[in-house]
């Protein structure tokens, strides 16, 4: 038994290696066009039409598409080269015959290509910090990654933002504009000479560095400089414009760009547990911790996952994390009007003690400056912990910490703006208040600007006390109130009390604020780098042996990193940038420096003294988020740039723009005067509002229009996503029921339902063939249900005449119908009998092996047993032959023939309902599968008792006449069905039943032959496994007249015992095998029966003959099948 | 140059180059990275295209390959007899569909038949099972890993058959953002 199994599994695996590369060539050619088929159809059309260009040509183009895309086909490298050394030699065959031009235009192509390959590689090795970015995501997860990649991207925007100022504003100014001391304007006055490099000066960007091409005053108000007459103020005004302009549209491309990437995933999120699996493995990962790590992220993922999907079914209360959720959003909120407060008192006590006190302690300078970025380092961290009252989804949690974090850094970076904004309208105030009367201003400015500045929350202190140098105390005063910087404060200006009148530069001032801000963010960066993280860890690291507790799992841990928390900050840098751009045209190279350095001291900390976050959540490239919050802030940041721009008039003694009444004129100045007068003209027209309403009036339309689609297609898009799940739930359904109705089917002890849905089971196939012969559709239901068989058989009886023929329509319907091989049986059908004999090798054979092909590695269980069937075949055929010529010779051909073709065609059934079974399994656990493998393994002992009891008498009884067979065969199939509704009860679907039929004839047979053999049965088998084919044959003819011998009649009594007692044995042995013998019995013997009557005695020549006819059909046939697989 | 000559003929790598998304220097680096692997087997003649095979243990302990759980399996699926030998043909295959320019469709069709651990041309829910196993190194307990299997095929499983087709697993993936991104090998 071990060694059947044995066997039969190393056929089985045969087969399915067999079948695997069938299988694999046939997926292969339905992915993409085939070659060989290519090659044939260019053969064929080279020989029709070589001569008609337009094919040719066509045909060129075609080979030529293989050959340009074969890199993207999936065939092995061996078939890619064949097919790619076809299609150029058909090109290079009939290319000459096409004009050359079009050959000159394919090499132009090609070569374009190849540069634009090359172009492209060459780009790629400047995507800079890829290994460092990957080597961070490979240890901490695209979460993390996913700051650095932003960086990096940053990184990008400020070089290009660089390269446009450096390039239009910064080098043609140290070019060719006026060089330094050259102009007053370009001259540090010389009061301050003297302090012009003391580091103090330095440090607050005053002296050199204040008169350098870093700030906008020292740009010269000269129309055109240089010999070719560059226009250095338009210029320097339309790349102020073009610094936001290019932001917005990379800013918007990026994101219409990720949100259309996502865009396909947004909408159906479900494919979670998917993306997770199957995109998990970072297959860059190329070292073992990695690896390692890569390992524990995805456990982690997975049950992240997994948890998620169980939350989603746990019902929460509601109630009460509404409650939650409100209680937390008011802390947040009320903790964020604090801050407001508390600033804003801060800045009142200040200035009130700036007003009082005449010598301030370094805690009251710095007063304010401590407590906002007091605030901006506790407020995060207080909104961490109301988050966690919220019980968002984590992925939610991060986006609301990150909004309140981003209201509070703008909150933070407006009472600048303002406070400078404020301080730009007091300069112009005094700037008019100059020009008439220098000492009165002192008086005007104050109650000019106090009250303004009262309002707002922050405050200008020290304008009363020190009148005389307002501008530039006030610089360094609302330095400190943002910067927090105790260093800056007014160091510089004091000792002058004159007002210079190139001191009033607002534009420059405005700058250097930014730039300081940019300064000290980066060294308070740093700092908190330093001892956040690096510190702390050294500190957790090596002391966490001596101290009372775990240091490394408690209090302070090591850092996390905070990717919100960063990202933001990244933001918050961003929007200096953005709004100091157009006063300092140095900001983004400055910035460029910065995020370099940013880059490598964040990744060398992350790498060497954080831990992952606990929660990986990916709010990676796909995501906009960061994306919305830099736009966000780059609209809030131009604002103020704008309003400046449009609002105040630019400073008179410095800068491009001097003497100008705004600073947008010098468009329209150019314009007037550069340009020829139609243009100006044009311009006017444009500008009017005839011009302009209209076009607001479109764009309006158009954004309406475009809304409105995008309103309709959104709707749609749900309404087929809501169909689709419908859909699926219906199939669902379908498939539950589908599958229900099979167990109750296969429980039930009705044997109806079971016959209705054999049929139904059968009924395609029973469509198939019914174009091609009427008779053989009587024939072809005969198997399902007894009553039909009847019919076919007196049919097939009526024409059999001369006994070959009569054997015809019994095995050809078969063949037909069973349409898988149609091809064998018509040749078969104008041979005589012995034909049919030969036929069934063939078709047993590759019928099986169809199914082999055809179903999947699961089943081979039940297909082994067709292959040992076919094998084993043979043997019994000798017996029924000996059988037959003393009876009715035409029996035994005929019953072969016909076996093979209803075995055959029972298979495909098989196949069909296992088919549909499977997929009304799908849906319902995998043990349905199961079951039903079982139940043909159960169910088949059980049938093969009761019919074996039965088969016996008819089988031995009747032989002689035809009509008798046909009585005979009424009687039975009378009898056959009294006794299915027992039998059948635990039936199920026909084909697991049919399974047998081989075995059932090898049952009937063997015994004839001889009882050893079967009794032996499963070893028997084992031996005829190992011959080959062929074998058989020989076999076959030698037993036609040595089998002779046995006389029949004697055989069957005993037979008969032996029969059941070999079905009980073979029980016993093994349910597989044995249930092979035995189900089907009952059918079996009608068809031996029949084809005795079709037949004449078989000569043994003949047999000989058709069995060369069998070996060609068996040759061809395979190949068909093959075809019909594919 | 003269030496690389040797090696291909210029037909040779001109059938490469189309046949693959390397360039001639990557061919050749490639050959050399494949002969070192077992410099006494592979001759540095491949004008008479010899029938050189190196075994999988050769070609899974490359670096590239060393620590990817599925190693086995790319190598299964990209030799020629499916049991992860490959030839430099093979080789060569292997890394261009896993190389950055293959296109996400062919990525798709060979990530398929990496995770078809059974050659079916279905990702059934064992192979699904192995493939989670081998990516979490056994780290999930059974109900975990057959709760995530089911979830799998419920989401990805457009025909209801219980198991992931081709085109469902395409459907699937091409939707995946990071794909692209994760399924290739520099080399």
């Amino acid at each position: 038994m071990a060694a059947v199994t044995g066997s039969a599994a190393v056929k089985s695996a045969k087969s399915c290696k067999k079948y695997r590369t069938v299988k694999r060539r046939a997926s292969i050619y339905t992915y993409q066009e085939p070659p060989h088929s290519n090659s044939d159809n260019d053969n064929g059309e080279e020989k029709a039409d070589s001569h008609d260009p337009e094919q040719i040509f066509q045909n060129i183009q075609y080979q030529k598409e293989i050959m340009s895309n074969i890199r993207c086909r999936p065939w092995p490298m061996r078939q890619k080269l064949r097919a790619l050394r076809q299609a150029k030699e058909i090109v290079l065959k009939y290319e000459g015959r096409l004009t050359r031009t079009r050959g000159y235009q394919a090499a132009g192509a090609e070569l374009w290509r190849k540069f634009i390959r090359l172009a492209y590689n060459f780009v790629v090795i400047f995507i800079p910090w890829e290994m460092r970015i990957k080597k961070i995501e490979s240890h901490f997860g695209s979460g993390v990654a996913s700051y650095f990649i932003f960086l990096r991207w940053l990184f990008g925007i400020n070089i290009v933002l660089t390269i446009m100022t450096g390039a239009f504003v910064v080098l043609p100014e140290l070019l060719a504009g006026a060089p330094f001391g050259s102009t007053v304007s370009k001259t540090i006055p010389k009061e301050h000479i003297a302090s012009a490099q003391d580091l103090d000066t330095i440090w607050s960007l005053g002296g050199y560095l204040q008169y350098s091409v870093l700030f906008y005053g020292y740009y010269g108000r000269d129309r055109k400089i240089g010999k070719a007459g560059y226009r250095l103020p338009l210029a320097y005004f339309l790349v102020g414009m073009a610094v936001f302009a290019y932001s917005f549209i990379i800013l918007l491309k990026k994101m219409a760009k990720n949100s259309r990437m996502s865009l396909a995933s947004a909408s159906d999120e479900n494919y979670t547990f998917c993306w997770r699996l199957f995109c998990a493995w970072d297959y860059l990962i190329g070292n073992p911790e990695a690896a390692e790590s890569k390992a524990a992220a995805i456990v982690n993922s997975i049950r992240e996952a997994i948890l998620e999907e169980q939350e989603k079914k746990k019902s929460k209360n509601l109630a009460v994390t509404i409650s939650l959720r409100i209680i937390a959003n008011i802390l947040v909120l009320l903790s964020l009007a604090g801050s407001i407060y508390i600033i804003y008192f801060v800045v009142d006590r200040s200035q009130r003690l700036e007003r009082t006190k005449k010598e301030l302690t370094l805690w009251e300078k710095n007063e304010v400056s401590v407590v906002v970025s007091l605030i901006t380092m506790i407020a995060p961290s207080a909104f961490e912990l109301v988050a966690a009252l919220e019980m968002y989804h984590p992925r939610t949690t991060l986006r609301f910490q990150l909004a309140r974090v981003l209201v509070l850094y703008l909150g933070n970076l407006y009472s600048l703006i303002i406070a400078l904004l404020d301080k730009v309208d007091s300069m112009s105030v005094t700037d008019s208040e100059v020009n008439y009367d220098a000492s009165n201003s002192t008086t005007y400015l104050p109650t000019k600007t106090l009250p303004e500045e009262k309002n707002l929350s922050t405050t200008i202190p020290d304008v009363q006390i020190k009148r005389n140098s307002t501008v530039t105390l006030e610089d360094s005063r609302t330095q400190n109130l943002t910067v927090s910087d105790s260093l800056v404060n007014k160091t510089v200006f004091f000792d002058y009390n004159t007002q210079n009148p190139q001191d009033q530069c607002w534009e420059t001032y405005v700058g250097q604020e930014m730039l300081k801000l940019s300064i000290i963010d980066m060294i308070f960066t740093v700092a908190s780098i330093l001892l956040i993280d690096f510190f702390r860890g050294l500190f957790v690291r090596y002391l966490s042996d001596c101290w009372c507790w775990d240091l490394e799992s408690k209090f302070p841990e090591y850092g996390e990193f905070k990717i919100a928390e960063n990202v933001l900050h990244l933001v918050y840098n961003q929007g200096m940038i953005w709004m100091g751009a157009f006063f300092s045209p140095c900001l983004p190279a400055f910035n460029v420096l910065k995020l370099i350095g940013l880059m490598y001291l964040r990744s060398w900390a992350v790498l060497t003294c954080n831990v992952p976050h606990q929660q990986v959540f990916r709010a990676s490239r796909s995501n906009n988020f960061y994306l919305a919050m830099l736009l966000f802030m780059l609209f809030l940041c131009m604002l103020p740039t704008i309003f400046a721009i449009a609002r105040y008039k630019p400073s008179l003694n410095c800068g491009p723009f001097s003497g100008q009444e705004k600073i947008y004129d010098i468009v329209s100045e150019t314009i007037q005067n550069d340009f020829p007068a139609w243009f100006n003209t044009v311009i006017t027209y444009i500008s009017s509002p005839v011009v302009v309403l209209p076009a607001l009036l479109l764009l309006f339309m158009l954004i309406y229009y475009l809304q409105s689609i995008a309103r309709s297609l959104k709707f749609t898009n749900n309404q087929l996503r809501m169909k689709i799940q419908t859909e699926r739930t219906e199939d669902k359904k379908k498939v539950v029921q589908m599958a229900a109705a099979r167990i109750q089917n296969l429980d039930g002890n009705d044997k109806r339902p079971e016959q209705e849905s054999d049929i139904i089971s059968q009924e395609s196939s029973v469509r198939s063939s019914t174009p091609r012969k009427n008779g053989s559709v009587l024939n072809f239901e005969s198997p399902v249900s007894k009553s039909t068989r009847i019919q076919t058989i007196s049919q097939s009886v009526a024409q059999t005449v001369p006994s070959a023929d009569a054997a015809r329509p019994v095995n050809t319907t078969p063949t037909t119908s069973t349409s898988l091989t149609p091809a064998p049986s018509v040749p078969s059908v104008q041979k005589p009998r012995s034909d049919h004999i030969t036929n069934r090798y063939p078709s047993v054979v590759h019928g099986s092996a169809g199914d082999l092909c055809k179903t999947k590695p699961y089943t081979p269980v039940t297909f082994k047993k067709h292959v040992e069937d076919v094998h084993s075949e043979p043997l019994f055929r000798k017996g029924i032959r000996q059988v037959n010529p003393d009876a009715l010779g035409a029996g035994a051909p005929v019953f072969v023939g016909r076996r093979p073709h209803a075995t055959r065609y029972f298979l495909v059934n098989e196949h069909e309902s296992r088919k549909k079974l499977l997929r009304s399994t799908s849906r319902l656990p995998k043990h349905f599968r199961m079951d039903e493998a079982g139940d043909i393994i159960e169910l088949y002992p059980r049938n093969v008792r009761r019919y074996v009891v039965r088969t016996p008498h008819r089988m031995y009884s009747p032989h002689p006449s035809e009509e008798e067979d046909d009585e005979e065969d009424l009687r039975r199939d009378l009898m056959s069905r009294t006794h299915r509704p027992r039998s059948l009860s635990d039936l199920r679907p026909a084909p697991r039943f049919y399974i047998g039929e081989h075995a059932d004839g090898h049952v009937l047979m063997g015994k004839d032959i001889a009882k050893v053999h079967y009794k032996s049965w499963d070893d028997g088998f084992e031996l005829d496994l190992d011959r080959p084919p062929y074998a058989y044959k020989k076999v076959h003819l030698k037993n036609v007249e040595v089998d002779q011998h046995y006389p029949e009649q004697r055989v069957k009594p005993k037979s008969k015992q032996k029969l059941e007692q070999s079905l009980t044995e073979s029980d016993s042995v093994s349910i597989e095998s044995s249930s092979d013998p035995q189900n089907s019995g009952n059918d079996q013997y009608i068809q031996v029966i029949h084809s005795k009557e079709k037949y004449l005695k078989p000569g043994a020549k003949l047999t000989k003959k058709k069995s060369k006819n069998s070996i060609d059909l068996s040759v061809s046939e395979p190949n068909d099948l093959v075809c019909s697989n594919v | 140059m003269g030496n690389k000559q040797t090696i291909f003929t210029p037909e040779q790598l001109d059938a490469y180059q189309d046949c693959t998304f390397f360039t001639r220097k990557e061919i050749l680096r490639l050959f050399y990275r494949y002969r070192d692997l077992a410099p006494q087997l592979v001759p540095l003649d491949y004008t008479d295209k010899p029938d050189v095979t190196l075994p999988y243990e050769l070609i899974g302990s490359m670096p590239e390959l060393k620590d990817n759980p599925f190693r086995q399996r790319i190598a299964e699926v990209f030799s020629e007899d499916g049991e992860g030998n490959m030839t430099l043909d093979d080789f060569l295959d292997m890394f261009s569909v896993l190389s950055e320019m293959a296109p996400r469709d062919l990525k798709a069709y060979y990530a398929f038949k990496i995770y078809d651990f059974n050659n079916d041309d279905y990702i059934c829910k064992s192979d699904l099972e192995k493939t989670v196993n081998k990516l979490t190194r056994n780290e999930l307990t059974p109900e975990e890993v057959s709760l995530a299997c089911d979830k799998v095929i419920d989401e990805a499983d457009l025909d209801n058959d219980g198991k992931l087709s081709l085109e469902d697993f395409q459907h699937m993936i091409i939707r995946a953002p990071d794909f692209l991104s994760t399924f290739h090998i520099r080399i």
